[in-house]
């Protein structure tokens, strides 16, 4: 270290690159960097002095851009310890959940998976889809990084879809996890076989368990995209979605009953859901997840736009 | 002249609820300036940037980056900068070469491209041992170099650069502004900065702000001039028995025809120093060696300083410090505030270079 910094100083420091650092930009790249670093007058200027134009300043498709946006995303939270956290944690729980609480998957004594989508929707909203939404938007606001991506040809509603995309992966990447569960318990050798699964309930609910994250996800970037603070944007997600998802009870719609109880089962996320955990794929609830999806967008999308006004 | 404009703005107002950042502010930068762009802490310099680089509207007023509206083809400006936005926010988590990726990719830059591209702004920047590093390990003078580079990866015509000076050190600012002279040269270049000095190397023009508006616009040369004032430094010996007075020879300065005020400045206990005041156009000092003589005092030191751009900025700019220190408990607050933020980017500069070493 104490050599680079006495190099950097040197007032030719930027004639002389290591070309050992810059393998990455290619190998025969690095060659001709060597011819050139013993020119030192020559180098600087290497940037062409006329500035291009045309071609160079076209913009990528959207949807490259998204990808390119949301593949960011990606490798951001792949490059954090608290996603593995989570996910870990998360498939631990789930495993405990479903072999041992009140006597577990064995008690029921039936090759079946829908235990598991009883408490998953609930984990998904109070831990997982909050977790993977609160930094989207807020932490960009607050470091400040949000100056440089939005003064770059970006598209405000590309930004808008790259996080969304983004978060959405990873937790979809937590749900595709929880595959391995049936996988180890159902498929053949060499794992268990603990008899033959009728598969397409299974899929159906990760179907829906993948619809209900989306919603969730949507409406977490919603809610990051309206705070700098990490911590709060996860506690308003949370709180929104276990409000959407519990409301949904049997107990208090029948209670309620009548007009408010259709009303608090047409908006709830637990009786959208109901469906998908006894294997039947609901029109109605895919619509109902999508528009959820699309309004929380667009609501994300106007708040990163009144940055303008404000 | 008028398709060679690539800045422009006009009357461009910024309004933060009561607070008017930006007030009326209209300037036109050309093809080849390097314009610097100056003024004290809060007059509004980055408010007008964000403006220039499409990142918040104007509340009233229009911008236009060659000929693009700044709301209407927002896109198109953008495509046409590179920006570096104060104190380099990036991703930290990323490493050098990965963000330059990302800069490269959202400006779909192909591969071939942005190899030799990413070859000379490492050169230019420096950041030929940083590329593998992630950016969160880098000192801040590092990050502003990753936060130049990305602003040249697409080799804009137009570069806003928001203090790109601030964290660097002296060799590397002097390496930075070698560099912006030769890009200069058929680029158009906003750069804000507090360092007048670098202004007077790098730039032919200035623009200095002030609370929002636009208190000076031309070449240095003319901006210089207009002081109207020319200063003295005059250093008389005291002589044993004290001789002369400080009245006396205060009095006698003042007298002088021409001279418009007289300061005094603290210095050893055998000699007199004054600051003279002088109008322009007139050279003062023949006048004040013959009083000097006529007394029978002895002159240690006349010379005249030539007006230097920082005399110019603070007699321009010095109405914001006062209005800081002016008032009651807020307005103190806020002029504290301004200092403390100063000490503390220092310190965190030094930290991260200790760090470094």
């Amino acid at each position: 270290m104490s050599t680079e910094s006495i190099e950097k100083t040197s007032a030719n420091h930027q004639v002389m690159p290591a070309n050992a650092a810059l393998s990455e930009l290619g190998h025969e790249h690095g060659e001709d960097n060597r011819g050139e670093s013993a020119e030192p007058e020559s180098s600087p200027t290497s940037l062409a002095l006329s500035p291009q134009s045309g071609a160079t300043l076209t913009r990528p498709s959207s949807a490259q851009m998204v990808w390119t946006l949301a593949s960011r995303e990606v490798r951001a939270s792949l490059n954090s310890a608290i996603t593995y956290i989570v996910i870990a944690a998360s498939l631990v729980v789930v495993g405990l959940y479903f072999f041992y609480y009140k006597g577990g998957f064995w008690q029921v004594d039936r090759a079946t998976m829908a235990r598991m989508f009883d408490a998953l929707p609930f984990a998904l909203c109070f831990l997982t889809i909050p977790l993977f939404t609160m930094r989207s938007l807020a932490d960009e606001k607050r470091v400040g990084t949000i100056e440089l991506l939005i003064t770059m040809p970006v598209k405000d509603s590309e930004v808008i879809l790259g996080k969304f995309l983004g978060a959405f992966a990873m937790v979809s990447l937590q749900i595709a996890l929880l595959a391995a569960y049936p996988l180890v318990m159902f498929s053949r050798a060499p794992f268990w076989h603990l008899g033959e699964l009728d598969w397409s309930p299974f899929w159906v609910g990760m179907l829906g368990l993948l619809l209900l994250s989306m919603a969730g996800t949507a409406i977490g970037v919603m809610w990051s995209s309206f705070t700098e603070s990490q911590i709060l944007s996860y506690f308003a997600t949370m709180l929104t979605l276990v409000a959407l998802y519990a409301i949904g009870s049997v107990t208090i719609v029948e209670f309620l009953q009548g007009g408010v109880g259709d009303a608090i089962s047409f908006v709830s996320l637990q009786s959208r859901f109901e469906p998908f955990a006894r294997g039947l794929i609901d029109s109605r609830a895919v619509i109902y997840f999508f528009s959820l999806t699309v309004l929380s967008l667009a609501v994300a999308f106007r708040s990163l736009e009144s940055r303008k006004w404000t | 002249m008028s398709t060679d404009v690539m800045i422009y703005a006009n009357g461009l107002s910024k309004q933060y609820g009561s607070f008017r950042a930006l007030d009326n502010v209209s300037f036109a930068v050309h093809r080849g300036e390097v314009v610097g762009f100056l003024g004290p802490n809060g007059a509004g310099k980055s408010t007008t940037m964000r403006i220039l680089t499409c990142f918040i509207a104007p509340s009233s007023g229009t911008a236009k980056i060659r000929g693009e509206d700044v709301f209407d083809n927002s896109l198109a400006v953008r495509a046409s900068l590179g920006y570096l936005p104060q104190r380099a926010p990036l991703y930290l988590e990323m490493t050098v070469y990965e963000y330059l990726r990302f800069a490269a990719k959202v400006r779909n830059i192909d591969e071939s491209l942005f190899k030799s591209r990413a070859r000379s702004v490492v050169e230019i920047c420096g950041l030929a041992q940083s590329l593998s590093k992630e950016i969160r390990h880098l000192s801040h003078g590092y990050r502003q170099r990753v936060g130049l580079a990305q602003a040249l990866i697409h080799d804009p015509p137009i570069l806003i650069l928001d203090e790109p000076t601030s964290d660097l050190d002296p060799n590397e600012k002097a390496e930075f502004l070698n560099y912006l002279k030769q890009i200069g040269k058929d680029r158009t270049v906003l750069l804000s900065t507090h360092n007048l000095k670098e202004v007077e190397s790098a730039c032919a023009r200035a623009i200095i702000v002030s609370r929002g508006r636009v208190v000076a616009d031309g070449a240095l040369d003319t901006i210089r001039a207009k002081s109207g004032r020319v200063r003295y430094s005059v250093e008389v010996q005291k002589a044993a028995g004290g001789t002369p007075s400080r009245e006396e020879l205060e009095r006698a300065l003042s007298g002088i025809r021409g001279v418009k005020t007289v300061t005094e400045h603290p210095t050893d206990e055998g000699a007199y120093s004054y600051s003279v005041d002088g109008e322009e156009g007139q050279d003062l000092r023949a006048d004040i060696f013959r009083l000097v003589s006529a007394k029978g005092w002895v002159l240690l030191e006349l010379h005249r300083d030539t007006q230097t751009l920082e005399d110019v900025f603070r007699q321009l700019t010095i109405g914001d410090e006062r209005r800081n220190r002016q008032f009651g408990a807020q307005a103190q607050d806020a002029g504290d505030d301004s200092d403390g933020d100063a000490l503390d980017n220092d310190d965190e500069t030094d930290d991260a270079e200790q760090g470094e070493s």
